[in-house]
């Protein structure tokens, strides 16, 4: 680097992002004084003027920065925007009392704006609507994050092979950054905003309350995973409610771009994405799988039972491939391999351009062609055998990308693992803490299954999770790039 | 590219052959020592020699007038299927003696000898008579044999693994610079591989082992296999701290790549010093064991010397035999703290070095996996430099590092697969994760009941031969035995 990190420009934009949080405590103020919860209203007033001063002061800093920008500086804004983030948005929480310990409260907001959705709480029903709805929010704000900032800078960081998961014409170039940004953003945030709008209302028709309705498609649509009630989804015992949260779910986890296509009337381009196509695969065959191995094959049991177990095996699959994170049954009580699935489907996450975690299917799927291939090219040294995306070949460059980010991530899981069962965790619980954190979803296994919380784990173990949520949530790369002697390197 | 050949079948079954009467003579070896103990069941190793004997003869007339040509698809079908038939006929004296009763067990125990894990479904090994511990211990030794040979100078002569071919070319011998024949190598190789074999059985019988359990742990320590004579394997020496450093040593020497010991022997030392895959090797065992040690000592309790040099014994000796794939056992680490899983199952994955008896993903691709990922890092930094990344100070192609990345993330999905097989056909999550891992790295011991204390016999009929196909595919580095099982090896 030959050149000095723009730091006015970040702090400008942090500020900037900061004003925006601000606004955003607008929104529990408002459902505090719907629900008369005016005691709680000095707490998020007393936020905002942190925000604000911070926010103002971020601006006044930067004020005539130039706008040069490049990889650099787009990491440690995003970096420094969820942590910035986290830290005002846990005071609320903090404050008033609810989350008593700051460890817990900075855990419960990052795995909030992370949309991972683990949860150190153990009565979720004794918050007041406000709390429980700003937590809701965290998540969607976190997503929005994910759609409208992140994804448009992510190219540019020129993390592991994100030119090739969509058009062209909404991938953003190093030098027309801006322009670019905008023009993405704007599409991805209309297909946001409306897909949470449709979910509230699908959840209203289906017997939800409003505010339960609202919550949970903020919680769906950014594949969070916080729920209103301790029993996440179980609480409601309603069919209707369950399907209308899996097409959700599923719903964010298909890349947002193929939606711009939708309203454009390109259906030729949505069947032809591999990666929609292989995404619905996976879900709906370990679906079947979950679902074979909860019949019981002794008993004759009638199509209430089926469709019972079809419904639950459909939902965790859901749930954990779209990494949010909700639940209606413990799964801790099934079959042991059901877990494997699970975790299986959380490592590979869904589509690349949504709110999911993960690796992300279509790098799976990349990986897995490409090992066909290196088989084929053994057996046919001479033979030129290109391996195709989306009917685009695939350059060696940028399958050396892909199968390093797989590395990188897959060797992050076994260090933490190993991290967490150092700090006192038992196996199970760091191999899925680990996993669950790192892909964000929030569902663990053994003592941090659904009947359980994160609330009674290390201190220590809390803190390096919610690092580890970070790393996951920003692609690894534009955390760890910061830890890097070279990024720091004039 | 549609082959222009059909497979060479008669060449592959005349060098299978060829290599059965290897076993149908080792067997008559057997003999002796049955003899030499004055026990009544040599003439099952007699059948079984016979069988196999007839079974060689019979490849070897189907395929008399074979053409000379081979290539690598002949190359993975001969190794392949010489570890299949090996296992089948070499089951036979364990099923015909009635010491294993069922065929499934004796093939999954004979399977477990050749590809050097180790794993048993023994639970009563004492009672078992000389002959039939001896030919045990013969199978692990033979298997190691065929691996040393193979891998270092078949394999990269058909260009079947990248990994070995590349490390032949920067570390190990190459046909221009080691030996000019593909025979020289394999006879320096097994002059190494006997050396070690009797330098081992030396200091074990100095050490007041009898010769009979010497030379029987001998040939499964440098072979990294891992059975051994007696049921609480070396757990059993437990008073002689003596045999277990022996033991451990040898173990390490055993994972350390074999052309090291011919550039020792050509005095090359500074071969050996520059070679990057035995330096991390020594520092992974190291690191590793003192690691664990930490975690073995209680340190509520005084702290003398003696509890340090037990601490550092116990870890050493289990890394060691870990990591190089042995998978003897001193102390059941079940009992320890669930961290050392964690390492257990990093280091089992690992493995030790290229070109050695040992199992796993091995160091030398973990270097350049490590290196790649660093590189990626500095490549995303400064998109335009160009920064090599270099492997005992030769610069690696983007290509290889491709192929040892995808070898790493296919080892990684089998294991992962195999653990759900596992799982489905009715084990538990330990034993699942335990089982597979220790069966595709070729190790020995699990977890849980499949564990240092426990033994593979009580798991379902299934796992075990699906376990035993695992064994041959983590043996002969997945992609041999894999690539029988695409459909565009058998297109013409």
């Amino acid at each position: 680097m030959n050149r000095d990190l723009n730091i006015k420009l970040i702090s400008r934009v942090l500020g900037g992002l900061l004003l925006i949080e601000a606004a955003f405590l607008l929104t529990p103020i408002a459902v505090a004084l719907m629900y008369g919860e005016t005691e709680m209203i000095r707490y998020y007033l007393f936020t905002m003027l942190i925000a604000l001063v911070l926010g103002l002061s971020g601006i006044a800093a930067g004020w005539k920065a130039e706008s040069t920008v490049g990889k650099r500086e787009g990491a440690v804004i995003v970096t420094s925007t969820w942590l910035l983030y986290t830290l005002i948005g846990s005071l609320p929480f903090w404050m008033s009392g609810f989350i008593p310990d700051f460890t817990d409260a900075f855990f419960e907001t990052l795995s909030g704006f992370t949309t991972t959705g683990t949860s150190i709480l153990n009565n979720i029903e004794s918050l007041p609507y406000n709390l429980l709805f700003w937590r809701s929010m965290t998540h969607w704000i976190g997503g929005l994050g994910i759609v409208v900032i992140f994804l448009a800078i992510l190219p540019m960081i020129g993390g592991a092979g994100y030119q090739l998961f969509t058009s062209e014409s909404t991938t953003p170039t190093r030098e027309k950054i801006l322009p670019k940004i905008n023009q993405t953003a704007k599409i991805l945030l209309y297909v946001y905003v409306v897909l949470t709008l449709l979910c509230a209302l699908a959840l209203l028709l289906a017997g939800m309350n409003g505010f339960d309705a609202l919550n949970h498609a903020l919680s769906t649509i950014s594949t969070g995973g916080f729920s209103t009630k301790q029993l996440s989804i179980a609480y409601f015992q309603s069919p209707a409610i369950e399907y209308v949260i899996i097409f959700f779910m599923f719903f964010s986890g298909v890349n947002f771009t193929l939606y711009y296509f939708l309203v454009k009337f390109n259906f030729d381009k949505i069947i032809k994405n591999e990666e929609l196509k292989y995404y619905i695969i996976v879900l709906v065959v370990a679906a079947v799988i979950i679902f074979l191995s909860h019949i019981d094959y002794n008993n004759s049991s009638g199509f209430r039972d089926f469709e019972k177990s079809f419904r639950s095996s459909l939902f965790i699959v859901t749930s954990c491939i779209t990494s949010t994170g909700l639940c209606t049954e413990d799964y801790t009580l099934w079959n042991s391999f059901t877990w494997v699935v699970m975790l299986v489907l959380m490592i590979s996450g869904a589509s690349t351009y949504s709110t999911s975690g993960g690796i992300k299917i279509s790098r799976v799927v990349l990986i897995v062609k490409f090992c066909y291939y290196e088989f084929k090219k053994l057996v046919h040294p001479n033979a030129i055998i290109p391996v195709k995306f989306n009917g685009q070949i695939v350059k060696d460059e940028m399958m050396m990308r892909i199968l390093a980010f797989t590395m990188i991530y897959t060797l992050i899981i076994v260090i933490g693992t190993f991290v967490l069962s150092l700090s006192g965790l038992g196996f199970i619980e760091s191999m899925s803490g680990m996993i669950t954190c790192m892909s964000d979803v929030g569902l663990g296994l053994g003592q941090l299954g659904p009947t359980h919380s994160f609330s009674e784990i290390p201190v220590f173990s809390k803190w390096f999770l919610a690092f580890v949520m970070i790393v996951g949530r920003l692609e690894v790369y534009s955390v760890l790039l910061l830890f890097t002697p070279e990024f720091w390197k004039k | 590219m549609p082959f222009k050949s059909e497979i060479n079948f008669k060449l592959v079954s005349r060098l299978i052959g060829n290599l059965l009467l290897v076993e149908s003579a080792t067997m008559l070896f057997v003999l002796v020592i049955t003899l030499l103990f004055n026990e009544d069941d040599g003439r099952y190793f007699i059948y079984s020699s016979l069988i196999a004997l007839a079974l060689a003869l019979l490849m070897i007339l189907f395929g008399r007038n074979a053409p000379a040509r081979a290539g690598k698809r002949e190359g993975s079908m001969i190794v392949t299927f010489a570890w299949v038939f090996f296992s089948a006929i070499g089951a036979l004296p364990f099923w015909m003696s009635g010491a294993i009763p069922s065929y499934t067990n004796a093939f999954f125990e004979t399977m477990s000898g050749f590809t050097t894990t180790g794993a048993s479904i023994l639970d009563n090994i004492e009672e078992l008579s000389h002959g039939i511990l001896f030919w045990r211990a013969m199978t692990h030794w033979l298997g190691g044999l065929g691996i040393v040979v193979i891998s270092m100078a078949i394999l990269p002569m058909l260009g079947i693994n990248g990994v070995h071919l590349f490390a032949a070319e920067t570390t190990g011998p190459t046909k221009d610079k080691f030996s000019p024949k593909v025979n020289d190598t394999a006879r320096i190789l097994f002059i190494v591989y006997i050396f070690l074999t009797i330098a081992e059985t030396v200091f074990l019988y100095f050490g007041g082992m009898s010769l009979f359990d010497s030379v029987t742990h001998s040939f499964s320590t440098v072979a990294t296999g891992g059975f051994s004579t007696k049921q609480t394997s070396i757990a059993y020496w437990e008073n002689s701290p003596y045999i277990q450093y022996v033991l451990a040593f040898f173990m390490l020497l055993s994972g350390v790549n074999f052309a090291m010991y011919f550039f020792g022997y050509k005095r090359k030392f500074f071969k050996i010093k520059e070679n990057e895959e035995l330096r991390y090797y020594l520092y992974i065992m190291i690191g590793a064991s003192l690691m664990v040690m930490i975690s073995l000592i209680d340190f509520s309790d005084t702290i003398n010397l003696s509890v340090i040099e037990k601490a550092w014994r116990d870890s050493f000796f289990t890394i060691s035999s870990l990591m190089t794939t042995t998978g003897f056992v001193t102390v059941d680490y079940m009992t320890w703290k669930p961290v050392t899983w964690v390492v257990i199952v990093i280091i089992m994955l690992i493995g030790a070095s290229a070109g050695s008896t040992a199992g796993g993903i091995k160091v030398v691709r973990i270097v350049i996996a490590a290196k790649a990922c660093y590189y990626e890092f500095k490549r995303i930094i400064h998109p335009s430099a160009v920064i090599p990344v270099r492997y005992n100070k030769i610069v690696v192609h983007d290509n290889t590092m491709i192929r040892v990345l995808t070898f790493i993330i296919l080892y990684l999905s089998v294991t992962l697969i195999g653990i759900l097989v596992l799982m489905i056909s009715g084990m538990g999550i330990s034993e699942s994760i335990g089982g597979m891992i220790t069966c595709i790295s070729c190790v020995g011991p699990g977890f849980e009941t499949v564990g240092p204390s426990g033994n593979f016999n009580n798991i379902p009929e299934f796992s075990k031969w699906f376990l035993s196909f695992v064994m041959l595919m983590g043996r002969l580095e997945l992609y041999t035995v894999l690539m029988i099982l695409t459909p565009a090896f058998w297109r013409h």
